[in-house]
């Protein structure tokens, strides 16, 4: 899974994360209805906010909207694990036992919300508000103090928010990143005799969506 | 053919300073009348008229570097050449077909690098382009899919995501046929197909651009018939090998010119010459 991240390679199909990252567990957030007028009425559809994680350093959020409910919670799970990122978590002070809260001050925005997170001392607890709470319960920060600002009440923002600064969480450059890195070969590269194989079509599952360019 | 302007030309010209002629020859030093400030660093001076003259050392380097990358990739057919514009497109394909890369001429479908549902998705290892303003959308897609990007870019071309730029006019054909023939020839002699040193017997004139009608007359040309020897440079080598070797004491014709009656005879040396060649009877100067 981190060899993912390592070369940034572009997940397309959800089930690979479901192989890597096992324990995966999702939560719909909530499901709001949001209508399109037409001159025959209003026509609404579903948005369904889904958060997945295994509590253990990867947080995945996806949105999605359908016409049905069931169709967009499904959509939106998906979505979720398409686009999980590892969170890094750090210690507060004194590095006993295992990191426990974030390596240092990360915020985060989206639309008006500011989600900021801070580093905690142990035993403090998620000190924030039950939405982001969620989210950093399934990324398995166990402490953590946030303050937020703009309109938390746009829960679709607010999530969003705290998604970017669990994100930034890794972009954050510490004196322990100084070491020059040793570059490993990227997958493309190390493969390339076995790519270059052409194989037959390994797509189990229905290969009849081609779209003709 | 040595430069009367070149100072103290006597001696033989090295590989670099030959190819750097023949860009000058092909105009790729002509810049634009604006100037990119990432190019600025390419950018020898600025004419009177207001046009930018390209650094063609800094070019040829660039090619070189850009070669080194071409060859450092295993296998050359996850490369892919592109080119949008119809003045590229002939020089791409020529390319590709001498070094062994995917071509794509004409217009690029959003979506070839990134949807993995499309009947044409690819996942490079590479991606070489003629100009980063037209071809922008592979940029964008390989962005995306973590392909590194050349282009050749002039001093006005958006440098985003182009990761090794070569600085160079990609407006004129003859420009763009001569930095695809450097570019190829660099990356055979670097996989030591050809050696360096000796003339490649491809000609640059392969990957200029032919406009529809200029292709035309010049067909209709071959068609009506063999006399025009000297007139036709587009045919090389290939042609003569076969005559030289099928009439060796015969008053062959020294330039080689496909025969519009060629398909007939099969290489049976013994024959009468005239009854397979009526019209060179004809037209032999002698």
């Amino acid at each position: 899974m981190e060899e993912l991240y390592l070369h940034s390679l572009p997940i397309k199909e959800h089930q690979i994360v479901e192989q890597l990252c096992p324990g995966l567990k999702d939560e719909v957030m909530k499901i709001t209805p949001v209508q399109k007028q037409t001159r025959a009425g209003q026509r609404t559809r579903f948005k369904a906010f889904v958060v997945v994680g295994d509590s253990n350093g990867h947080v995945g959020l996806g949105v999605k909207c359908a016409k049905e409910v069931a169709t967009a919670i499904r959509g939106a799970i998906i979505l979720a694990k398409l686009s999980i990122v590892p969170v890094r978590r750090g210690y507060w002070g004194n590095k006993i036992g295992l990191p426990h809260t974030v390596p240092c001050k990360v915020t985060g925005k989206c639309g008006s919300v500011t989600v900021r997170m801070v580093p905690a001392p142990r035993g403090s607890g998620i000190v924030a508000a039950r939405v982001p709470k969620k989210v950093l319960q399934f990324a398995g920060i166990d402490d953590v103090f946030t303050s937020s600002r703009g309109s938390t009440k746009t829960l679709g923002n607010f999530v969003k928010a705290t998604f970017d600064c669990l994100m930034k969480t890794y972009g954050f450059l510490t004196p322990d990143f100084w070491r020059e890195t040793t570059f490993t070969k990227a997958p493309y590269q190390e493969f390339t005799d076995i790519l270059a194989k052409p194989t037959k079509a390994l797509m189990l599952d229905a290969p009849a969506e081609k779209i003709e360019a | 053919p040595t430069m009367a302007a070149e100072g103290g030309g006597v001696r033989a010209l090295s590989q670099r300073e030959q190819d750097i002629q023949m860009m000058l020859a092909a105009d790729v030093h002509l810049g634009t009348k604006n100037c990119d400030f990432q190019m600025e660093r390419y950018v020898y001076k600025r004419r009177t008229d207001g046009i930018y003259i390209i650094n063609l050392g800094k070019t040829w380097e660039k090619l070189q570097m850009a070669a080194r990358v071409i060859v450092a990739i295993e296998n050359p057919q996850d490369i892919i050449v592109q080119s949008a514009r119809p003045y590229g497109q002939r020089a791409v394909l020529k390319f590709a077909q001498y070094t062994g890369a995917n071509a794509i001429a004409g217009r690029h479908t959003p979506g070839t690098f990134t949807n993995q549902m499309q009947t044409s998705f690819s996942e490079p290892r590479l991606l070489i382009l003629t100009d980063p303003r037209t071809d922008h959308q592979p940029i964008k897609e390989s962005a995306l899919g973590n392909i590194p990007t050349i282009a050749f870019c002039d001093t006005d071309s958006p440098m985003r995501y182009v990761d090794i730029g070569i600085p160079a006019n990609n407006k004129g054909k003859q420009s763009i046929g001569c930095l695809f023939w450097l570019l190829a020839r660099m990356v055979l002699q670097m996989r030591g197909t050809i050696l360096p040193g000796h003339k490649w017997e491809i000609m640059v004139d392969l990957f200029f651009y032919r406009d529809p009608e200029e292709a035309k007359e010049l067909e209709e040309d071959e068609a009506l018939g063999a006399p025009e020897y000297a007139a036709v440079a587009e045919y090389t080598a290939p042609a003569g090998d076969t005559w030289g070797a099928e009439w060796p004491g015969a008053a062959a014709p020294a330039a080689a010119v496909e025969a519009p009656a060629g398909a007939e005879w099969t290489g049976a040396p013994g024959l009468n010459e005239d009854s397979y060649f009526p019209t060179f009877e004809i037209n032999l100067p002698s």
